[in-house]
């Protein structure tokens, strides 16, 4: 199939770019950065002095659930920067210097040309996502206390949603865009519209993507699943699924060249 | 780091990815012929600008 021959190409691309090696280390510095740094902060503080003799600091006990909700925070921030940054130029890229013109002059569809862009980024995404929480499970395992395999699996699967969404957002905006920096731009900017939407009627609207943290938060504490995080994973699913159809008609109706 | 009482073995995965990161960024960067802006200023950056140096590289530097 046209389909897994792409996508193999991108594979091999993103060996020879080092994007399998870098992107892994980076997802896991993203997601020890804050649990090792809450941990280690009394000592920190020790190490740097400047306080007066005799001052006390209570640190709050920290909880597992809560440090494993940190590598989560930062995942939204770095893991999402990062994803958007090696996402942005894979369809402007090649639209840009003309390889897109020598893939589709062949008889590839469009569709099976933006579906393996995108199955490509989202293996490298998620695969560099599922080993960086890995490694911040063991650490806040030995560190803070047990988080159980039932509580880590769920919690990683819901939150790939958010990550399917990004990428799918940035591959939407290739289509749309054909310099990577507007890329990149536009789909911060959305982003960051999302999240101030989401800010203001948080109490409304309870199954928006942005909303899928605070009830895998919420999941942790009560222990078993709300209702409202399957009615977020639901309509992430279902943005990201119309995201794609849209790219595959944005794509055709653009002209290539500029 | 012994005398603050910091356990060496729980921080030696991150000097790893540090080491790495570098390894990885010289490799790339003696591949790359035509950077986005200096050469040389991009092997200074990824030398000595801890973790972020490479990963910029990686982004910003080459040419796409």
């Amino acid at each position: 199939m046209q389909w897994t021959t792409i996508v193999k190409k991108e594979m091999l691309e993103d060996f020879r770019n080092f994007k399998w090696v870098w992107v892994p280390l980076v997802f896991i510095l993203i997601a020890i950065m804050d649990p090792l740094t809450t941990y280690y902060m009394p000592k920190i503080m020790d190490a740097v002095g400047g306080m007066p003799d005799g001052t006390v600091f209570e640190m709050p006990e920290v909880s597992p659930y809560t440090a494993i909700m940190m590598s989560l925070t930062e995942m939204s921030m770095f893991g999402v920067l990062v994803a958007v940054a090696i996402t942005m130029a894979v369809i402007a890229g090649e639209r840009k210097s003309g390889v897109a013109e020598l893939i589709l002059v062949k008889p590839v569809g469009y569709f099976t040309y933006i579906l393996a862009k995108w199955t490509e980024k989202v293996i490298l995404i998620l695969a560099s996502y599922i080993i960086g929480m890995l490694v911040s499970w063991y650490y806040i395992n030995l560190l803070f206390g047990e988080i159980t395999i039932g509580e880590f699996v769920p919690l990683v699967l819901f939150y790939a949603l958010w990550l399917i969404f990004v990428t799918t957002l940035t591959i939407f905006y290739n289509t749309l865009f054909k310099t990577p920096g507007i890329v990149i731009s536009v789909t911060i900017a959305t982003l960051l519209g999302m999240h101030i939407v989401y800010r203001i009627f948080q109490h409304k609207l309870s199954w928006f993507p942005n909303s899928l943290s605070s009830h895998i938060g919420d999941m942790l504490n009560s222990g078993s699943i709300p209702s409202e995080l399957w009615g977020a994973s639901l309509v992430t699913i279902l943005v990201s699924v119309v995201l794609l159809f849209a790219s595959r008609y944005v794509f055709r109706t653009k002209e290539m060249a500029n | 780091m012994e005398e603050l009482g910091i356990n060496f073995a729980l921080l030696a995965p991150l000097l790893l990815i540090q080491l790495l990161l570098a390894i990885i960024g010289l490799v790339a960067w003696f591949k790359t012929e035509e950077t986005n802006g200096p050469r040389m200023l991009w092997l200074v950056i990824i030398l000595l600008v801890s973790y972020i140096g490479p990963i910029l590289f990686f982004i910003f530097g080459r040419r796409q």
